[in-house]
C-alpha cells in the first residue's frame, strides 16, 4: 500500500536564525477569492454563519457583500509564518485585527516582513513578524504580528 | 450579554466576577487529520507537517500537527451549530450596560503542538473588567478573558487572552446619559 504525501512545500525548507535580518520580506503567496474558495472556507472553518456565504443574508443585514470569515482570515496568516519558518520553527505567538473586508474576486496577498530578533539559548533564537492581507481594492484588510522560535545553525 | 436593567455598579461586577472560571470542558473531538485537511485546503496550504503522516513521524514532533490557530477549534465543541450550554459563553453572563459587543483583540500564545489523537481540554477565566469611553459609549464594559488550552497529559498548550467591548445602543446611551452620542 501506498501513502499519498502532501504536494511539495515551501514550508519544508528550513529557515535559521542566523540568517535572518531585520527589515526582509517574506514573500508570502496571493489567493483568488473565487466562488470555490468561498465554499473552502465554510468547508475548512466550518462555519457556517450565512454573513460569509449568503450574499442576499449579508446584504440584509447592510454589507455589501459575503466576506471572508474569522477561521479563513487566521488561517491565511498563520501560513505566511509556518511556510517561513520550516519544520523545526515554532510560531509561539499570534494575534491580529480584522479592519477590513474581504470578499468574493478579491485578488489577496499574504505577506510579511522580520521586524525584530533576538537570541533565546544556545540552540534557538526569537524572530517577531509583521505579517498582513493585502487585497487589490482596499490594500491591507488584516495586520497581524507573530513571534517565532528558530533554530540555529550552529 | 447579560444587561443589567438597575443602576449599574462596575466595582460590585467586578468583586463578584474577576477570577470567575469556568470548569475545565473537554474538546468535543481529538484533533483528527481530516479538519486538519479542510483547514489546510481553505488556504492552499500544502505543508507537510500538518498532511503527510510520514513527514510528521520523521519530524521534530514525531507526528502531524494541527496548525497552531486551530488549538482553540480542537479544544471546543466545534464551531457549527452554535451550542446554548457552552461554558466559554461565561463572558456573556458578566453583566453589563449594553447587550451590543465588538470583539476587539485576541492573542494567542502557543506552547506546546497538538498532535492527531491529542485530545484537547480548555477552562477560561474572567480576568479583568473595566469601563471605558468610547465613541459609541461614554460607559461602554470591557472583558478580559483568558483561556487556558491543556491536552490529555494536563500540559499546557495554548493561552489565550480575548478583549471584548460592550456597549449600548445610541437611544440606551441618550436615555440612560441625556445625551445622545457621536
Amino acid at each position: 500500500m501506498t501513502t499519498r504525501s502532501a504536494p511539495n512545500s515551501i514550508a519544508t525548507e528550513q529557515t535559521y536564525w542566523e540568517d535572518v535580518r531585520v527589515g526582509d520580506a517574506i514573500d508570502g503567496y496571493d489567493l483568488s477569492l473565487t466562488w470555490t474558495k468561498m465554499a473552502e472556507q465554510v468547508s475548512g472553518s466550518q462555519d457556517f454563519y450565512p454573513v460569509h456565504h449568503d450574499p442576499e443574508f449579508a446584504a440584509e443585514a447592510g454589507h455589501p457583500a459575503i466576506f471572508y470569515n474569522t477561521g479563513w482570515t487566521q488561517a491565511a496568516l498563520c501560513r505566511v509564518v509556518t511556510d517561513w519558518a520550516g519544520p523545526s520553527g515554532w510560531m509561539s505567538k499570534f494575534r491580529f485585527e480584522m479592519r477590513r473586508m474581504n470578499i468574493p474576486d478579491d485578488q489577496v496577498h499574504a505577506r510579511g516582513k522580520v521586524v525584530g530578533k533576538s537570541n533565546l539559548d544556545d540552540a534557538h533564537g526569537v524572530v517577531d513578524l509583521e505579517v498582513w492581507l493585502e487585497n487589490d481594492r482596499l490594500g491591507v484588510t488584516t495586520p497581524g504580528w507573530a513571534t517565532v522560535r528558530l533554530p540555529k545553525r550552529s | 450579554m447579560a444587561r443589567s436593567t438597575g443602576t449599574y455598579d462596575i466595582e460590585a461586577v467586578r468583586s463578584e466576577w474577576l477570577g470567575r472560571t469556568t470548569e475545565v470542558v473537554r474538546g468535543r473531538y481529538p484533533v483528527e487529520y481530516d479538519s486538519i485537511r479542510r483547514h489546510c485546503h481553505m488556504v492552499e496550504d500544502t505543508n507537510p507537517l500538518f498532511l503527510d503522516p510520514e513527514y510528521g513521524e520523521s519530524s521534530v514532533h514525531g507526528a502531524v500537527i494541527a496548525p497552531p490557530v486551530m488549538t482553540r477549534y480542537f479544544a471546543g465543541a466545534g464551531v457549527w451549530p452554535p451550542t446554548t450550554d457552552n461554558p466559554m459563553n461565561i463572558v456573556r453572563e458578566v453583566p453589563t450596560r449594553g447587550e451590543r459587543m465588538i470583539n476587539l483583540n485576541t492573542e494567542w500564545e502557543y506552547v506546546l503542538p497538538a498532535r492527531v489523537g491529542d485530545h484537547l481540554s480548555q477552562q477560561t477565566e474572567v480576568t479583568d473588567i473595566f469601563e471605558k469611553s468610547i465613541k459609541l459609549d461614554p460607559r461602554s464594559v470591557w472583558i478580559v478573558t483568558e483561556t487556558r488550552i491543556t491536552n490529555q497529559h494536563s500540559e499546557l498548550v495554548a493561552i489565550g487572552t480575548n478583549t471584548l467591548c460592550t456597549h449600548r445602543t445610541p437611544e440606551q446611551v441618550e436615555a440612560e446619559e441625556g445625551e445622545r452620542p457621536l
